[in-house]
Protein backbone atom coordinates (compact mmCIF):
# COMPACT_ATOMS: atom_id res chain seq x y z
CA UNK A 1 0.00 0.00 0.00
CA UNK A 2 1.48 3.35 -1.04
CA UNK A 3 1.60 5.58 2.06
CA UNK A 4 1.75 8.77 0.02
CA UNK A 5 -1.71 8.08 -1.37
CA UNK A 6 -3.15 8.17 2.11
CA UNK A 7 -2.42 11.78 3.09
CA UNK A 8 -5.14 13.22 5.32
CA UNK A 9 -7.92 14.64 3.20
CA UNK A 10 -11.01 16.77 3.73
CA UNK A 11 -13.97 15.87 1.52
CA UNK A 12 -16.46 18.76 1.53
CA UNK A 13 -19.51 18.80 -0.67
CA UNK A 14 -22.68 20.91 -0.82
CA UNK A 15 -25.04 19.27 -3.28
CA UNK A 16 -28.68 19.10 -4.27
CA UNK A 17 -28.73 15.36 -4.92
CA UNK A 18 -29.63 12.78 -2.29
CA UNK A 19 -26.79 12.09 0.16
CA UNK A 20 -25.31 8.62 0.48
CA UNK A 21 -24.05 7.13 3.73
CA UNK A 22 -22.09 4.51 1.76
CA UNK A 23 -20.40 7.15 -0.37
CA UNK A 24 -19.45 9.39 2.57
CA UNK A 25 -18.14 6.60 4.78
CA UNK A 26 -16.14 5.07 1.93
CA UNK A 27 -14.40 8.41 1.37
CA UNK A 28 -12.76 8.31 4.80
CA UNK A 29 -11.83 4.64 4.99
CA UNK A 30 -8.08 4.25 5.37
CA UNK A 31 -5.73 1.35 6.10
CA UNK A 32 -4.42 3.12 9.18
CA UNK A 33 -7.77 3.64 10.72
CA UNK A 34 -9.73 1.13 12.69
CA UNK A 35 -12.42 3.64 13.49
CA UNK A 36 -14.86 5.44 11.20
CA UNK A 37 -17.46 7.52 13.02
CA UNK A 38 -20.52 8.84 11.30
CA UNK A 39 -23.20 11.45 11.97
CA UNK A 40 -26.38 11.61 9.89
CA UNK A 41 -28.69 14.61 10.28
CA UNK A 42 -32.32 13.71 9.64
CA UNK A 43 -35.52 15.69 9.91
CA UNK A 44 -36.73 16.19 13.46
CA UNK A 45 -40.17 17.63 13.97
CA UNK A 46 -40.00 20.47 16.46
CA UNK A 47 -42.20 20.79 19.52
CA UNK A 48 -43.56 24.04 18.13
CA UNK A 49 -44.59 22.34 14.91
CA UNK A 50 -46.34 19.63 16.89
CA UNK A 51 -48.09 22.09 19.15
CA UNK A 52 -49.20 24.23 16.22
CA UNK A 53 -50.33 21.09 14.41
CA UNK A 54 -48.14 22.04 11.47
CA UNK A 55 -47.36 19.36 8.95
CA UNK A 56 -43.99 19.83 7.31
CA UNK A 57 -44.27 19.01 3.61
CA UNK A 58 -40.55 19.32 2.84
CA UNK A 59 -37.43 21.31 3.70
CA UNK A 60 -35.47 23.77 1.60
CA UNK A 61 -31.83 24.55 2.25
CA UNK A 62 -29.85 27.47 0.91
CA UNK A 63 -26.22 28.38 1.49
CA UNK A 64 -23.68 31.15 1.06
CA UNK A 65 -21.73 28.61 -0.95
CA UNK A 66 -18.19 29.97 -0.99
CA UNK A 67 -18.27 30.97 2.68
CA UNK A 68 -19.93 27.72 3.76
CA UNK A 69 -17.10 25.74 2.17
CA UNK A 70 -14.53 28.01 3.79
CA UNK A 71 -16.14 27.65 7.20
CA UNK A 72 -16.30 23.87 6.87
CA UNK A 73 -12.61 23.86 5.87
CA UNK A 74 -11.90 25.85 9.08
CA UNK A 75 -13.77 23.20 11.06
CA UNK A 76 -11.63 20.49 9.47
CA UNK A 77 -8.48 22.44 10.28
CA UNK A 78 -9.61 22.82 13.92
CA UNK A 79 -10.40 19.10 14.12
CA UNK A 80 -6.88 18.24 12.97
CA UNK A 81 -5.40 20.57 15.59
CA UNK A 82 -7.47 19.12 18.40
CA UNK A 83 -7.24 15.47 17.32
CA UNK A 84 -3.99 15.09 15.36
CA UNK A 85 -4.53 11.38 14.78
CA UNK A 86 -7.66 12.01 12.68
CA UNK A 87 -7.03 10.88 9.11
CA UNK A 88 -9.88 11.80 6.73
CA UNK A 89 -12.91 14.03 7.24
CA UNK A 90 -15.97 14.09 5.01
CA UNK A 91 -18.80 16.62 5.32
CA UNK A 92 -21.65 16.41 2.83
CA UNK A 93 -24.59 18.82 3.17
CA UNK A 94 -27.68 18.80 1.02
CA UNK A 95 -29.04 21.95 -0.59
CA UNK A 96 -32.35 22.80 -2.24
CA UNK A 97 -35.53 20.80 -1.70
CA UNK A 98 -35.13 17.89 0.73
CA UNK A 99 -37.93 15.43 1.56
CA UNK A 100 -38.36 14.97 5.30
CA UNK A 101 -37.43 11.32 4.98
CA UNK A 102 -33.95 12.09 3.62
CA UNK A 103 -30.74 13.17 5.34
CA UNK A 104 -29.67 16.79 5.26
CA UNK A 105 -26.08 16.26 6.40
CA UNK A 106 -23.63 13.37 6.72
CA UNK A 107 -20.28 13.68 8.49
CA UNK A 108 -17.66 10.93 8.62
CA UNK A 109 -14.26 10.90 10.32
CA UNK A 110 -11.60 8.20 10.40
CA UNK A 111 -8.88 7.73 13.01
CA UNK A 112 -6.78 4.86 14.34
CA UNK A 113 -8.77 4.64 17.59
CA UNK A 114 -12.45 5.31 18.16
CA UNK A 115 -12.30 8.07 20.80
CA UNK A 116 -10.85 10.66 18.43
CA UNK A 117 -13.19 10.03 15.52
CA UNK A 118 -16.26 10.02 17.78
CA UNK A 119 -15.25 13.29 19.42
CA UNK A 120 -14.27 14.85 16.11
CA UNK A 121 -17.63 14.03 14.51
CA UNK A 122 -19.46 15.62 17.43
CA UNK A 123 -17.28 18.72 17.20
CA UNK A 124 -17.95 18.95 13.44
CA UNK A 125 -21.74 18.89 13.68
CA UNK A 126 -21.87 21.19 16.71
CA UNK A 127 -19.62 23.76 15.07
CA UNK A 128 -21.37 23.47 11.71
CA UNK A 129 -24.66 24.32 13.39
CA UNK A 130 -23.07 27.32 15.09
CA UNK A 131 -21.07 28.85 12.28
CA UNK A 132 -21.65 27.59 8.73
CA UNK A 133 -23.86 29.92 6.64
CA UNK A 134 -26.58 27.48 5.61
CA UNK A 135 -30.32 28.11 6.16
CA UNK A 136 -33.25 25.74 6.42
CA UNK A 137 -36.82 26.62 5.54
CA UNK A 138 -39.66 24.35 6.60
CA UNK A 139 -42.45 24.28 4.04
CA UNK A 140 -45.92 23.58 5.42
CA UNK A 141 -49.10 23.06 3.43
CA UNK A 142 -50.02 26.74 3.31
CA UNK A 143 -46.97 28.68 4.53
CA UNK A 144 -43.29 28.35 5.47
CA UNK A 145 -40.87 29.22 8.24
CA UNK A 146 -37.12 29.93 8.37
CA UNK A 147 -35.57 27.93 11.20
CA UNK A 148 -32.83 29.14 13.56
CA UNK A 149 -30.26 26.94 15.31
CA UNK A 150 -29.95 27.56 19.03
CA UNK A 151 -26.21 27.07 18.44
CA UNK A 152 -26.13 30.16 16.18
CA UNK A 153 -23.70 32.37 18.03
CA UNK A 154 -25.41 35.68 17.32
CA UNK A 155 -29.12 34.83 17.40
CA UNK A 156 -31.30 35.43 20.43
CA UNK A 157 -33.68 32.54 20.08
CA UNK A 158 -36.28 32.41 22.76
CA UNK A 159 -36.51 36.21 22.78
CA UNK B 1 -18.72 49.99 -4.64
CA UNK B 2 -19.36 46.73 -2.81
CA UNK B 3 -21.34 43.62 -3.67
CA UNK B 4 -24.14 43.07 -1.17
CA UNK B 5 -25.53 39.52 -0.92
CA UNK B 6 -28.87 38.70 0.69
CA UNK B 7 -29.79 35.30 2.12
CA UNK B 8 -32.83 33.55 3.54
CA UNK B 9 -35.27 35.95 5.17
CA UNK B 10 -33.18 39.00 4.28
CA UNK B 11 -33.45 38.08 0.58
CA UNK B 12 -37.22 37.86 0.92
CA UNK B 13 -37.46 41.23 2.66
CA UNK B 14 -35.11 42.97 0.25
CA UNK B 15 -36.70 41.28 -2.75
CA UNK B 16 -33.38 40.36 -4.31
CA UNK B 17 -30.32 38.18 -3.81
CA UNK B 18 -27.53 40.56 -4.70
CA UNK B 19 -26.73 44.07 -5.83
CA UNK B 20 -23.94 46.60 -6.02
CA UNK B 21 -24.03 49.50 -3.57
CA UNK B 22 -21.86 52.58 -3.27
CA UNK B 23 -20.67 53.10 0.28
CA UNK B 24 -17.82 55.03 1.93
CA UNK B 25 -14.50 53.17 1.95
CA UNK B 26 -14.37 53.43 5.76
CA UNK B 27 -17.62 52.87 7.60
CA UNK B 28 -18.74 51.18 10.78
CA UNK B 29 -20.78 47.98 10.54
CA UNK B 30 -23.78 49.74 12.00
CA UNK B 31 -23.51 52.60 9.51
CA UNK B 32 -23.28 50.11 6.68
CA UNK B 33 -26.47 48.46 7.93
CA UNK B 34 -28.20 51.82 7.98
CA UNK B 35 -27.13 52.51 4.40
CA UNK B 36 -28.61 49.20 3.33
CA UNK B 37 -31.86 49.80 5.22
CA UNK B 38 -32.22 53.15 3.43
CA UNK B 39 -32.40 51.19 0.18
CA UNK B 40 -34.52 48.35 1.62
CA UNK B 41 -36.56 49.64 4.58
CA UNK B 42 -38.28 46.29 5.09
CA UNK B 43 -34.98 44.92 6.37
CA UNK B 44 -35.31 46.99 9.54
CA UNK B 45 -37.36 44.28 11.25
CA UNK B 46 -34.46 41.80 11.30
CA UNK B 47 -31.81 44.20 12.57
CA UNK B 48 -31.45 42.40 15.93
CA UNK B 49 -31.03 39.00 14.34
CA UNK B 50 -28.48 39.48 11.60
CA UNK B 51 -24.75 39.77 11.30
CA UNK B 52 -22.62 40.68 8.32
CA UNK B 53 -20.03 38.61 6.56
CA UNK B 54 -17.44 40.99 5.11
CA UNK B 55 -14.98 39.26 2.80
CA UNK B 56 -16.39 36.04 4.32
CA UNK B 57 -15.60 36.96 7.92
CA UNK B 58 -18.44 37.45 10.38
CA UNK B 59 -18.92 40.99 11.69
CA UNK B 60 -21.49 41.97 14.33
CA UNK B 61 -23.60 45.06 13.66
CA UNK B 62 -21.68 47.45 15.88
CA UNK B 63 -18.95 50.05 15.97
CA UNK B 64 -16.29 47.98 14.27
CA UNK B 65 -14.70 50.06 11.54
CA UNK B 66 -14.71 48.34 8.17
CA UNK B 67 -12.16 49.21 5.53
CA UNK B 68 -13.81 48.27 2.26
CA UNK B 69 -12.20 47.76 -1.15
CA UNK B 70 -14.05 48.04 -4.46
CA UNK B 71 -15.68 44.73 -5.28
CA UNK B 72 -15.67 43.45 -1.68
CA UNK B 73 -18.46 41.04 -0.81
CA UNK B 74 -20.73 41.98 2.09
CA UNK B 75 -23.39 39.42 2.98
CA UNK B 76 -26.42 39.80 5.24
CA UNK B 77 -26.48 36.70 7.44
CA UNK B 78 -29.74 35.86 9.26
CA UNK B 79 -29.64 33.23 12.02
CA UNK B 80 -28.31 30.04 10.49
CA UNK B 81 -29.94 26.64 10.49
CA UNK B 82 -27.59 24.22 8.78
CA UNK B 83 -27.10 20.61 9.79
Amino acid sequence: MDESEDVPKDFIKLKSEKLSVDEVSELVISPCCGAVSLFIGEFNISELDLWMWKKVVHLEYEAYMSMAETEIKKICRDVRQKWPSVRHIAVHHRLGVVPITEASVIIAVSSPRRAESLEAVMYCINTLKASVPIWKKEIYEDEYSWKENKECFWANSGK
Amino acid sequence: QVSVLYFARSAELAGLRSETLSVPRQITALQLWEEIVKVHPRLAVIRDQVVFAVRQEYVLLGDQLLVLQPGDEVAIIPPISGG
